[in-house]
């Protein structure tokens, strides 16, 4: 993000639906061409706060910003901003052509200047072709397409998308995330995402915003959220992980040594200092669990025995059991390490892949 | 499929058979008034003795026959235009409104249909009667008003529940204004069920009789009322031909609007 002043700023903005806090204090700031996802499971508060920005709901408190102005009290039809929605929002009884025109119809634009954005943008979506079609004769993907044209013909400096793409199957999903992104680069256009597939996230977004129960529980990067996540919310919520429960022994800064119930000690770090004695949630991520013979000497290591391997192609999966019947994912593509189930090995992994959480109340995903 | 015909062998003519007779009941009584329309015996002997358009060169030579059409068609028109006029904010706010007791609300809309027609024509007999409004074309409108306005109100909800109200915010973040949105995109995205409702209320209104002979005066009768007294003082082939007509609109009526949902649909 940009140090200049953002397009967008989410202020405090809290929505109740009567005793039921949809958006619960959530602040965020949208640089001028960004890509910013918000992720969250279903009823986290992700539409509430897009139909805010858009204009179709009023927030109980708080203020949303556009260009350092307040646009509350700014008409939808005012505001200029772009909408994708989850459902096809075509409308029925126009050509494709007709749609796209739609949006420069109402702003009484000349019949020769609709004409020549709305062949632009048809372009842009690659359905040149399909002008003069109705609705009901495109694909769910062409349809989502149309949409995307339609709410670009106004050249909006903001585009709002809902689950645009949460009706299609995974192999043309993949493809529309593709133009997105394409069109995104082109025009430059400022894009809030939102989606509750944490894989399109990563790969569309410049920031994803992480929602739980009407708040933020974490904002930044794809890496940061995977490398860095704030609490084992987001842990949990981003990627695969295994979690384990233990006590601190010791904290100095961000490196800590916590026991396991056997009384393993192990090595990690951590974002917040912990107390001693506290009880912590440990996390590693699959990928980053190595498994070695028993009888190897290693530095950092749990007792484990195999209990199943699944081959994924590109990978080996292993679930492994501790010493306490707990089940650890291993992804691995080292093919030394297989051996069959029932076998005794050692998982092994360095401090630096352990992340330490405070054992909150808040649930994992 | 289990209930193939050809694969039924000898047994599907039965079924045949069955389905030309069903047919022939349902159509044998409009067949027969139609070729005693035609017919010139004015005692309606069956089959006819000779062929005559003269009963219905005999409705249209008599100015009452001919009015009754007339009071007939205005009001129906006016009936079909205001159950449209009521029917369609009514339909809005029983799909889109959030305020306790909608599902009642609809229930008290749909009841005229519930409700004996004759029950209906009592009461509002009396209610005219005090205002002195009997044998007045208000008091036609109103009444058939009632009995068109479930229709109206049924057709629209269903395509009004049909159609998603995120396209019409689709079109408001586009920047149409509430209204353009609800005139440029929703009414036309349910112009079928609206025309639905306009064509219902309009044949509700069209062939009402009970309420009719209720509302009617000696100077103001709609078509089947005075088809109805008509009879009650001697069976003359002119009503043969006024049911054939009666049948032919509804006919080309029917065909319309095929030919139009044939047309429009998605
Ligand atoms: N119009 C409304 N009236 C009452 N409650 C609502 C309304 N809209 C949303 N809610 C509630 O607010 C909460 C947040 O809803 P929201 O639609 O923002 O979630 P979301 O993150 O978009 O979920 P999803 O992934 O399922 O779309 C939910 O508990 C929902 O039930
Ligand atoms: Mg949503």
């Amino acid at each position: 993000m940009s140090a200049q002043a953002p397009l967008v700023n989410i202020r405090n903005l809290v929505k109740h639906f009567g005793s039921v806090a949809a958006v619960d204090d959530v602040s965020l700031q949208v640089g001028e061409g960004e890509f910013l996802t918000f992720l969250g499971s279903s009823g986290s508060g992700k539409t509430t706060t897009l139909f805010i920005v858009a204009g179709f709901e009023d927030p109980t408190a708080g203020d949303v910003e556009i260009d350092g102005r307040s646009v509350l009290s700014v008409k939808p039809n005012e505001r200029n901003i772009g909408m994708v929605f989850q459902r096809y929002t075509l409308f029925p009884h126009m050509t494709v052509a007709q749609n796209v025109g739609f949006p420069l119809m109402v702003r009484r634009r000349s019949k020769a200047e609709i004409d020549k954005a709305v062949k632009e943008m048809l372009d842009l979506v690659q359905l040149g072709a399909y002008a003069g079609r109705k609705p009901s004769e495109l694909s769910g993907g062409q349809q989502q397409r149309v949409a995307l044209a339609r709410a670009l013909v106004y050249k909006p400096r903001i585009l709002l998308m809902d689950e645009p793409l949460a009706a299609l199957d995974k192999r043309l999903r993949e493809d529309i995330q593709q133009e997105i992104r394409r069109i995104h680069r082109e025009l430059g256009v400022t894009i809030l995402y939102v989606t509750h597939d944490q894989e399109e996230a990563l790969r569309m977004s410049d920031r994803i915003a992480v929602f739980s129960h009407g708040k933020i529980a974490q904002i930044g990067s794809g890496a940061d959220l995977y490398e860095r996540p704030a609490d084992a919310f987001v842990a949990g919520f981003i990627g695969n992980s295994n979690f384990l429960q233990g006590s601190v022994v010791q904290s100095q800064q961000d490196q800590v040594a916590v026991r396991l119930d056997d009384g393993t000690v192990i090595r990690g770090n951590t974002r917040h200092p912990l107390a001693a004695n506290a009880r912590v949630r440990l996390m590693i991520r699959p990928e980053r669990l190595a498994l070695a013979p028993s009888n190897d000497q290693v530095d950092q290591s749990l007792d484990v025995t195999l209990s199943d391997t699944t081959y994924l192609g590109d990978m080996l999966q292993h679930e492994v059991v501790t010493a306490w019947q707990q089940r650890i994912t291993v992804r691995t593509n080292d093919r030394a390490a297989a051996s069959s189930a029932g076998n005794a090995l050692k998982l092994h992994f360095a401090s630096t892949d352990v992340m330490v959480f405070e054992d909150g109340n808040r649930a994992t995903a | 499929m289990l209930l193939n015909l050809n694969r039924m062998g000898p047994g599907r003519y039965v079924l045949y058979g069955i389905g030309v007779l069903t047919a022939l009941f349902l159509l044998l009584p409009v067949a027969f008034i139609a070729a005693l329309s035609f017919g010139s015996s004015q005692w309606l002997q069956f089959p006819p003795p000779g062929w005559t358009l003269k009963w219905y060169a005999a409705i249209f030579n008599d100015p009452r026959w001919v009015e009754s059409i007339w009071t007939s068609v205005k009001v129906a028109f006016t009936v079909m235009v205001l159950s449209i006029a009521l029917g369609l904010p009514a339909a809005f706010a029983l799909v889109r409104g959030k305020f306790p007791g909608r599902t009642l609300l609809h229930a008290f809309f749909i009841s005229p249909m519930i409700v004996p027609v004759i029950i209906l024509a009592i009461a509002l007999y009396v209610f005219v009667l005090k205002f002195g409004l009997n044998g007045t074309f208000i008091a036609f409108v109103a009444a058939h008003l009632i009995v068109a306005l479930p229709f109206s109100v049924i057709c629209i909800v269903n395509s009004l529940e049909g159609f998603d109200e995120s396209t019409e915010k689709a079109a408001i973040v586009c920047g149409a204004t509430k209204a353009e949105a609800i005139f440029r995109v929703t009414l036309p995205a349910i112009r079928l069920g609206i025309f639905s409702a306009a064509l219902f209320s309009f044949l509700a209104s069209w062939d009402e009789v009970v309420l009719g002979i209720f509302m009617a005066s000696p100077t103001l009768q709609t078509l089947p009322v005075r088809m109805w007294t008509t009879l009650r003082q001697d069976l003359t082939p002119v009503i043969a031909s006024v049911s054939t007509l009666l049948i032919a609109l509804t006919i080309v009526i029917m065909i319309i609007t095929a030919f139009l949902r044939r047309r429009y649909a998605r």
